[in-house]
């Protein structure tokens, strides 16, 4: 078993006094890519923010590779975790190379600049992508599809062991979703990180992540790896937020349909 | 595609960089005692001139020159990086106070001292620093640290600032501080020498450098803050930074010439509608273009009319003429 690269341990997260989050624990291991799914205002948001540092934890402690995050500059910090947030910016006029070269920013001293080098890993990590075609192009001009791709291609020049992802589909179409998601869990695998990804739709938690942890009123309610559940398990696992499901397998893959 | 923008992009270098040595080179020549370009290289090459030229040329013409290239690229710098912190296209170096500080500084001044170059100077440029200063420590006590706060911040210490000096309007002479504090909101280089543009150049450098230096760190400004900070910037405090030093710049820079209209909101329109892209280039030619316009306009201010006319005229009638040209052929495609 690989060993777990983020590790929530009694996390609790809120805005002032407000308690949004409590309680929270769970591991995702080197090469997992683990969905927390919850209906609108579970809390998934918010402890996602809380992880990579835009809120502080009220409570717990949360591991990335071993180090201790919470106690971390942003500086730091982006070393150990990077975020793909729900809507990026709109970055007018930034040619998508260097919105790619924002990746490097935690790796560069103050007074560092972007060598040769730092351009060409910027530019792998988009061809990585199918994007090196449009390095040049202005990125706000680029469809939603074409954007996540970047932004993903900006994480990979972030290269950290842990990457958190808040709904990256919302903006997707059917197909560029699907594509988005089998790229994030391929780069997962192959580069033995830790991924965890927000996502409303469980039927592509399914089919996309290994690992999956359910959280409803701001506390994990089940959790479950997928490589030995069987339908049943996922049945009795989802149904606990979404009411009563039926998972049919199809290929190898599953279909969830709400009864 | 990258090549080809480069390519680009190297055209609109050289072709502003020849524009601005061009306009140097007019600007050294023309005035109420126009310098041939004899006279000129003779100063230079130590050849025989007569004391006058000479001392026209060292001490008023060469100065002046100097300054409206710093202060044409300053505000050119400082309204590149404003508009790119801000995400606002329409964000101006007075965004945060630094105009309306030096304004209120350099009315004091004229109150307090009369009409002393080096009194309204010193005010002007302390003003400018004390009110960004303010908008600073406003928009940290709300503890809430967005460009939105800042913006308000600027808003209020801005209105403050007009207030007061309507008050010292209201009570000054009309004859001679009235007209003087309303001649150094118009702008003007006349009052440039060799001596006052040593004064200000540290710290102008100080900003102008710091900016360039900093160009990495403002770039990635330009993203929401929760995405920058989550690529590690310490956004609150790199904000705080790259606004103090592009406030440092456009004070050094208007406290001797007065306030100089349009020149930081236009320069980073035309260089945008040139290069058609956001990054640290668009803040150098945004410099140039700056420059170019303040060469410009400050030798017409002075061979145009038997008085010197005030610069802020000549920058807007300047300025949109070469921003029309811009939008228009960007609309037809020729750029």
């Amino acid at each position: 078993m690989s060993e777990p690269l983020l590790s929530l341990q009694d996390v609790s997260v809120g805005y002032g006094s407000k308690v949004v989050v409590s309680g929270v624990s769970f591991q995702v291991r080197a090469g997992e890519f683990c969905a927390l799914l919850g209906l609108n205002g579970s809390g998934k948001t918010t402890l996602l923010k809380s992880v990579c540092g835009l809120l502080p934890l009220l409570s717990g402690s949360c591991l990335a590779g071993g180090v201790d995050c919470t106690q971390l500059t942003e500086y730091r910090r982006a070393r150990h975790i990077s975020y793909i947030p729900q809507r990026h910016s709109k970055l007018l006029g930034v040619s998508v190379l260097d919105a790619v070269m924002m990746g490097h920013y935690s790796k560069l001293g103050v007074l560092e600049y972007p060598t040769r080098e730092n351009r060409q890993v910027a530019y792998e990590a988009l061809e990585k992508m199918s994007m090196s075609h449009l390095a040049g192009e202005d990125f706000s001009r680029l469809s939603e599809g074409q954007k996540q791709m970047v932004i993903l291609a900006r994480t990979l020049v972030q290269s950290t062991p842990v990457t958190l992802m808040d709904e990256p589909d919302s903006a997707l179409d059917f197909l560029n979703r699907r594509k988005m998601l089998g790229v994030v869990r391929g780069l997962i695998h192959s580069e033995g990180k830790a991924g965890l990804v927000t996502l409303h739709e469980p039927g592509l938690a399914i089919e996309y992540c290994d690992y999956l942890v359910l959280i409803h009123g701001g506390k994990v309610i089940a959790d479950l790896r997928l490589a030995t559940a069987s339908p049943a398990e996922i049945e009795e696992c989802l149904s606990q937020i979404y009411g009563k499901i039926t998972a049919l397998e199809h290929k190898g893959r599953y279909v969830v349909l709400s009864d | 595609m990258t090549d080809t923008y480069q390519n680009h992009q190297r055209k609109y270098f050289i072709f502003a960089g020849l524009l601005v040595i061009v306009a140097f080179a007019v600007s050294l020549r023309v005035g109420r005692f126009p310098l041939s370009v004899g006279e000129i290289v003779a100063i230079f090459s130590g050849g025989e001139v007569s004391d006058i030229a000479r001392g026209v040329f060292l001490t008023l013409r060469l100065p002046r020159t100097i300054m409206a290239v710093l202060a044409g690229a300053g505000l050119g710098l400082a309204g590149s990086v404003f508009q790119l912190v801000f995400k606002n296209p329409l964000a101006s170096p007075d965004i945060v106070g630094a105009a309306s500080g030096a304004n209120l500084g350099a009315a004091a001044a004229i109150i307090l001292f009369g009409q002393s170059v080096v009194m309204m100077a010193s005010f002007a440029f302390v003003g400018s620093m004390v009110v960004v200063f303010f908008v600073v420590a406003l928009a940290q006590m709300t503890r809430n640290n967005s460009t939105v706060t800042y913006i308000l911040a600027g808003i209020i210490m801005k209105a403050i600032s007009e207030a007061i000096i309507m008050i010292m309007k209201f009570f000054a002479d009309p004859e001679s501080e009235l007209a003087a504090i309303e001649f150094w909101a118009m702008g003007s280089l006349g009052a440039i020498t060799a001596s006052r543009l040593i004064g200000i150049l540290p710290f102008f450098f100080a900003g102008f450098v710091g900016l360039i230096l900093a160009h990495r760190h403002i770039a990635i400004l330009g993203l929401e803050d929760d995405e920058s900070r989550t690529l590690g910037v310490p956004v609150k405090r790199v904000r705080v930074i790259v606004l103090g030093l592009a406030s440092l710049t456009v004070a050094a820079a208007v406290c001797l010439t007065g306030l100089i209209a349009f020149v930081g909101l236009i320069a980073p329109h035309v260089a945008r509608l040139a290069l058609k892209r956001i990054s640290f280039a668009w803040c150098v030619l945004s410099a140039l273009t700056g420059a170019f316009i303040l060469l410009v306009a400050d030798s017409f201010a002075r061979s145009i009319a038997t008085v010197e006319i005030p610069i802020s005229i000549l920058t807007t009638f300047i300025g949109v003429p070469i921003l029309l040209y811009f939008m228009r052929n960007r609309r037809a495609g020729k750029i």
